[in-house]
């Protein structure tokens, strides 16, 4: 009688571990995808970031801000006499 | 005994009943065998060929390079290279058509080339391309695939092409700072083992071999506002002049960092290898030319560094020549006698010269070996030169006299601005730096070791003030409210034979503010043609112009305030 109850138990052990050893492989795989999906995410991101940092430097070339600021915005720098010195 | 019976009998069944199940098995095994050689071999077989086991490559990005601020210099973006398995593509000639269109190549000549290497696995259609085109590209063709690569952009382009360098298409350095800090930029690709499927996409993981390692960033000590600026008046100047090539230099005087180094001609580093050598090279650490007067500050430091002048020491120059070993030491003319600064304001030859002599030889070659001459600005670059200054056991008694003002030497520009440096930093060794350091070098460079005394670095100072003062020979260099000291120097080129008569290279060195020195610059132009070719005329406006934003755009609080004040005060009386 006690055999029996063991060997049931053991049974019920292996059943356990080996519906265990599937849900975690269904796991990993769906883990798995999910963490394509973000890299892909990510790889996007670091291309649009590089796209970014281009079109930034291209935009803020010192020369580009200065023709601008000269030209459009009509800046200038002030004379000597325009000088203020605050004590 | 019939019990026994029995139980043999029933054993009987069991035994018959045990061996019907494992034949069962048996056959089921055998005939599901069977099925899957037979009937499912090809599905199978297909199916297998789709999943693969690969190792493939965790792409991995270059480090950027980037100003002292983080503005970038460099840096990768990425993008996709097409490649093609041939035997697979040339299957399907109508998506390689459709292919080539799309990439823009010649659909013939990349039929032709595949051919020629059908027997390969690998080849390039079109490297480094838009990712999104290259997806387009590849999608759902068999036979196209794409591999992730990183392209090197340059934003600054050739406003710090020398400084920078550039790479070559597989990302290693080739020049500039690329390739001095290749191996800290440089990317480690990593790999992994994964299974694939036949369109080359990843459908599971199975480890990881090595770890993508991207490249680390470098923080050079360069401004780019600065950088722009220097490189704007310089080009402005050369142009002006029409001058061969020139460089410029500005160093930050109490770190010994380059805030700003620009050379003309120059490139453009997204063009890399196309542009001719000539533009390429970075003149500022590899050419050198003979300095001419810019030296003679240091002469005069030498000089009273061994307490053989002081400021009120006089020297009669008259009658403007003297012969030295046969040969003629003139001045430009008869200045009679002169005091030290006044020596230093005029530029008299006669002067400096005598002021030389006063020093052994090994002691002359001793000082001008302390500021650096002869030795490389030790900021590890590729064709970084030390110039060429003579041990003194080699000097004739002319190389000694002549040495005195700028002769039998020759530097280059960033040897020439290090040299200034030590006096501006109150007359300590300067170490020259094209990184970034930490704030707490300035500290540090506070226990560097003396080349000359405080007392004498400071006097020199002053004199140099002088030089730009409303009487000396770099009027030009003045910057309205603030104190600034230079020296000019129009240094004739050598030629075969001697010197050239009409070439010359215009120099101009100088630091700002004298009551504190922050900022050390020094100037060349080689072979101005046009405009005047003096140093006060042709180098000191660059310096003039490139100090005066520097000082603003660093927010260094002007030094001379009553000059900036009579200067209002006559524009309002209307003078």
């Amino acid at each position: 009688m006690r055999r029996i109850f063991w060997v049931a138990l053991l049974l019920a052990f292996v059943l356990g571990s080996a519906l265990t050893v599937i849900y975690v492989k269904h796991e990993s795989r769906v883990l798995f995808s999910e963490l394509r999906n973000v890299q892909k995410k990510q790889d996007q991101k670091i291309i649009e970031w590089g796209r970014l940092q281009l079109q930034n430097s291209t935009l803020a070339t010192h020369s580009n801000v200065e023709s601008r600021a000269r030209k459009t915005l009509k800046m200038k720098l002030p004379e000597t006499v325009q000088l203020v010195r605050l004590p | 005994m019939s019990d026994i019976d029995n139980q043999s009998l029933f054993f009987g069944g069991r035994h018959y009943f045990v061996l019907f199940v494992l034949l069962c098995l048996m056959i089921g095994l055998v005939g599901r065998a069977l099925y899957l050689q037979i009937v499912e071999k090809e599905f199978l077989a297909s199916q297998g060929g789709q999943r693969q086991i690969r190792t493939i490559e965790t792409p991995a990005y270059r480090g950027a390079i980037l100003d002292r601020f983080g503005i970038p210099l460099a840096i990768s973006t990425p993008v996709d290279s097409v490649w093609v398995n041939p035997s697979e593509i040339l299957q399907n000639l109508p998506a390689l058509k459709l292919a080539t269109r799309q990439l823009s190549i010649n659909y013939i000549s990349t039929v032709d080339n595949l051919k020629r290497k059908a027997n390969k696995e690998f080849v390039y259609l079109k490297r480094q391309i838009e990712p999104e085109l290259a997806s387009q590209v590849s999608e759902g063709i068999d036979g196209i695939y794409t591999q992730r690569e990183y392209h090197r952009y340059y934003p600054a382009g050739e406003v710090v092409g020398h400084l920078v360098g550039f790479t070559d298409i597989d990302d290693k350095g080739q020049e500039g700072l690329e390739l001095v800090y290749d191996d800290w930029l440089k990317a480690e690709p990593g790999a992994r083992r994964v299974i694939r499927n036949r369109k080359g996409a990843v459908i599971e993981e199975i480890n990881q071999v090595s770890a993508a390692q991207s490249g680390k960033d470098v923080y050079s000590s360069i401004d780019m506002r600065l950088q722009y600026i220097a490189y704007r008046s310089l080009a402005r100047a050369i142009k002006y002049h029409a001058a061969k090539s020139g460089s410029a230099v500005l160093l930050d005087a109490r770190t010994g960092e380059v805030l700003a180094m620009v050379n003309q001609p120059s490139y453009n580093p997204n063009q890399g290898k196309k542009q001719s050598s000539d533009q390429r090279r970075n003149r500022a650490l590899t050419d050198v030319f003979e300095p001419g007067s810019a030296i003679k500050p240091f002469t005069f430091a030498a000089a009273i560094d061994r307490g053989l002048y002081s400021q009120k020491s006089n020297i009669d120059t008259s009658p403007g020549w003297y012969m030295v070993s046969g040969h003629p030491i003139k001045d430009f003319r008869n200045y009679g006698v002169l005091d030290l600064a006044s020596i230093l304001r005029k530029s008299s030859n006669v002067g400096a010269s005598r002021i030389a002599l006063s020093m052994t030889e090994e002691e002359l070659w001793q000082s001008f070996s302390d500021y650096g001459f002869g030795q490389a600005p030790g900021v590890t670059f590729p064709g970084e030169s030390s110039g060429y200054f003579r041990h003194f056991a080699d000097w004739q008694k002319l190389d000694h006299a002549i040495m005195g003002f700028g002769y039998g030497l020759s530097v280059s520009i960033t040897q020439l601005a290090r040299a200034y440096a030590m006096i501006a930093n109150q007359g300590r060794h300067v170490d020259v730096s094209l990184i970034r350091k930490e704030p707490e070098a300035e500290i540090e460079n506070r226990v560097q070791r003396h080349v000359m005394s405080s007392k004498t670095a400071k006097m020199v100072l002053e004199m140099m003030e002088q030089v730009v003062g409303p009487t000396g020979t770099a009027q030009l260099a003045a910057v309205p409210g603030y104190r600034v000291g230079g020296k000019t120097g129009t240094a004739k080129k050598s030629a075969a034979g001697g010197y050239d008569k009409d070439n010359y290279f215009s120099v101009f060195a100088g630091v700002a503010p004298i009551s504190d020195p922050r900022l050390v610059m020094a100037v060349i132009v080689d072979e101005p043609t046009q405009n005047g070719y003096y140093g006060g005329k042709v180098a000191a406006p660059v310096f003039q112009e490139v100090m005066s934003n520097a000082l603003r755009i660093l927010d260094v609080a002007p030094d001379d305030i009553p000059s900036l004040q009579a200067q209002i005060a006559d524009k309002e009386t209307g003078v």
